[in-house]
């Protein structure tokens, strides 16, 4: 049984011309446990729409989307924001720290919301990203490399079962990007999470065993979504 | 500190504040001082009036020449204002041998030093006077002058600001106000210092009565004549002799009692604490507006943050408390910032009064004895009374506690809208993945 399911999913939001324009329409889409994926997709192609259908932060037009045999869809917004505090980390592309809290408190406060909040466990996991000496820092005091290791460990804070990632890599520099990568698996194997990372760059995709091309499963052409 | 959703809150509120200072500093700043007006407005003129009727050296009465009391008033009892004019000193043996009279002491004024009166009394004033229950005057060094010598007591307040000490002389200046081509002959030595009363007493520098009407240089008419009479009176002597003076009579005025003319004299006052709680009004006004212009600043800059809040799992709930929780510290910060602007008005208010009159207010007595008293037996007069009990009580503390609910609400009230903006603001439009 799929650990993530998506089926019929459709979303659409307003356009300028006063219609709706359609950006995720999904026949089907699963992830076994424990599996790291990526999936490849143009800029602009509604990959991000999709994942924050998956998170719950958006809510899909139609469909459902069945995670640890949860339907989201179905979900109060309480209830999806429990969801997202307990059993998903995200990784933005722009990060997305919180600036006025330091390396550690931004970890600390993503355990805050999931009423578990565990000092030496945050701790650990900036240590494995090589920031046990900036655990005080602020954001704006580390490098753009380390300000990713704080997001990814910041994502696993709470041991989710699942970790969506959004261009990860996209603000960094190859050489650190490989290491963001390699970093982010690592961490989600260690921790029992399922990794599902998008991107627009084949490099990174194809250092997945598990790689799928949102083409394949996005039925509107890319051309058709406004940016 | 992370480990309940009260304290991130907490943490959250005064991060995003600290993160936008300056403004929150402003509009802090401006919520203390409305509070800070208010509170002034309120308590100064309510100490001040309980500072002057205390202050009226432990006498009943004043009997004056014919003419307004309040100038009678200020000018025997707090040394302020000129005399209204003479009484004969037949008049004052006079009322000093009326039944009821328990205690009459004449005082002559007209001269000063540097600007300090000097008051003509008689020594006996301070030997058998008490200026408050239980309370004679007391000499902190030195002696009491003696009837018929050119010697001067000296208050603490005027001896410390003129540096006069035992054994200093000097020549009196004619006048109330200090003019240096009008000084005397007449040299007065300086034989004691009185220990401080926080009455106006402390600005004087007493002499005997026969020094002021038989300076060098005065008009000879007036040695037999004194500017007023203090008097301390027993059971119903103020009504007979206030029919008597103030009635019947046309040759004196009879002040009394002494607590009813300045109640009006304050009440004169009212027009300048409507204006100062006015212009409060407007300081609240402002710092309301500045509250809710801080706080929807801070909102719009920190919508993206709210939304990876959420994203982190933060309800919605938690975002909206957040805002008020911002509300909440700056209405905090702006009452004890409008302790402080009260305390610093008021203690210059003290200082003033103090320096023009002699008289001691203490600012800060939110609480008098009376009431204390009252306190410590609050639980028998409940059980006695019922609840009901309580409001003369509580009724002091109104003005305050309505400063104190006043800004909570103006806090609460302005941070109301953005708080609301912030709940309902779209997780996903902020994190905006139109792609």
């Amino acid at each position: 049984m799929p650990f993530l399911e998506a089926r019929c999913l459709k979303k659409s939001f307003p356009s300028p011309e006063g219609g709706k324009s359609l950006v995720v329409d999904l026949e089907r889409f699963s992830l076994k446990p424990l599996s790291l994926c990526g999936m490849k997709g143009e800029s602009g192609s509604g990959k991000t729409t999709f994942l924050h259908l998956l998170a719950g932060i958006l809510k899909a037009d139609e469909g459902s989307i069945i995670l640890d045999g949860q339907e989201v869809s179905q979900l109060s917004e309480s209830a999806r924001d429990r969801l997202r505090a307990e059993s998903i980390g995200y990784v933005f592309q722009s990060f997305n720290l919180l600036q006025g809290f330091t390396c550690l408190e931004n970890v600390l406060l993503a355990m805050s919301f999931c009423g578990q909040v565990k000092k030496p466990w945050a701790k650990e996991l900036l240590d494995r990203v090589g920031l046990s000496k900036r655990t005080n820092y602020y954001p704006r005091q580390l490098s753009i490399g380390q300000q990713q290791r704080v997001a990814v460990a910041r994502a696993l804070a709470n041991r989710p079962k699942l970790v969506l990632a959004d261009e990860p890599t996209g603000n960094l520099d190859p050489k650190n990007g490989q290491k963001a990568l390699s970093l982010l698996k690592e961490l989600c194997q260690e921790n029992g999470s399922s990794l599902l990372l998008v991107s627009h760059e084949e490099k990174v995709i194809e250092s997945f065993d598990n790689q799928i091309k949102w083409e394949d499963v996005n039925q509107v052409p890319s051309s058709m979504i406004e940016e | 500190m992370f480990q309940s959703h009260f304290m991130v809150i907490a943490l959250l509120a005064w991060r995003g504040l600290k993160q936008h200072a300056f403004s929150s500093f402003v509009a802090a700043f401006t919520i203390s001082m409305a509070g800070g007006l208010f509170l002034s407005t309120w308590k100064i003129k309510e100490e001040a009036q309980k500072a002057f009727n205390n202050s009226s050296g432990g006498f009943d009465a004043v009997l004056g020449a014919r003419g307004s009391k309040l100038q009678l008033i200020l000018n025997a009892m707090f040394h302020l204002e000129a005399s209204p004019g003479n009484l004969s000193w037949e008049q004052y043996e006079l009322i000093r041998d009326t039944r009821g009279v328990k205690e009459a002491y004449p005082i002559a004024v007209g001269d000063n030093y540097y600007g300090y009166r000097l008051v003509g009394t008689l020594p006996e004033l301070f030997r058998n006077h008490e200026w408050k229950k239980g309370r004679k005057y007391e000499v902190q060094d030195g002696r009491i002058f003696s009837a018929d010598a050119k010697e001067a007591l000296v208050g603490d307040f005027a001896a410390r600001k003129l540096g006069l000490s035992v054994g200093s002389q000097f020549h009196p200046y004619h006048g109330l106000d200090f003019d240096e081509k009008k000084r005397h002959q007449d040299t007065y030595v300086v034989v004691g210092l009185l220990e401080p009363t926080g009455t106006p007493s402390d600005r004087v520098i007493w002499i005997p009565i026969k020094g002021i009407q038989k300076m060098e240089g005065h008009d000879p008419a007036a040695a037999q004549s004194v500017s007023a009479v203090l008097l301390s009176l027993k059971g119903a002597a103020g009504f007979h002799l206030d029919m008597k003076y103030n009635k019947q009579g046309n040759q004196a005025t009879l002040v009394w009692p002494v607590a009813a003319e300045l109640a009006s004299f304050f009440d004169k006052l009212s027009w300048f604490e409507d204006i100062l709680a006015l212009v409060a009004f407007f300081v609240a006004l402002v710092g309301s507006l500045i509250i809710f212009a801080t706080l929807r600043t801070v909102m719009n800059e920190k919508k993206r943050e709210y939304a990876i809040l959420r994203c982190l799992g933060a309800s919605r709930l938690v975002v909206t408390c957040v805002v008020l929780a911002q509300s909440l510290f700056l209405s905090l910060a702006g009452i004890i910032g409008a302790f402080l602007a009260y305390g610093g008005i008021g203690f210059t208010a003290a200082r003033l009064i103090r320096e023009k009159t002699g008289v001691v207010m203490d600012p800060l007595s939110f609480v008098t004895l009376d009431q204390e008293k009252e306190w410590k037996s609050l639980w028998p007069l409940v059980q006695e009374k019922g609840y009901e009990a309580l409001w003369p009580l509580v009724e002091p503390f109104l003005p305050l506690l309505v400063l104190v609910f006043g800004i909570f609400v103006i806090g609460f009230v302005s941070g109301l809208i953005p708080a609301l903006q912030a709940y309902r603001s779209s997780l996903s439009d902020n994190l905006s993945p139109k792609s």
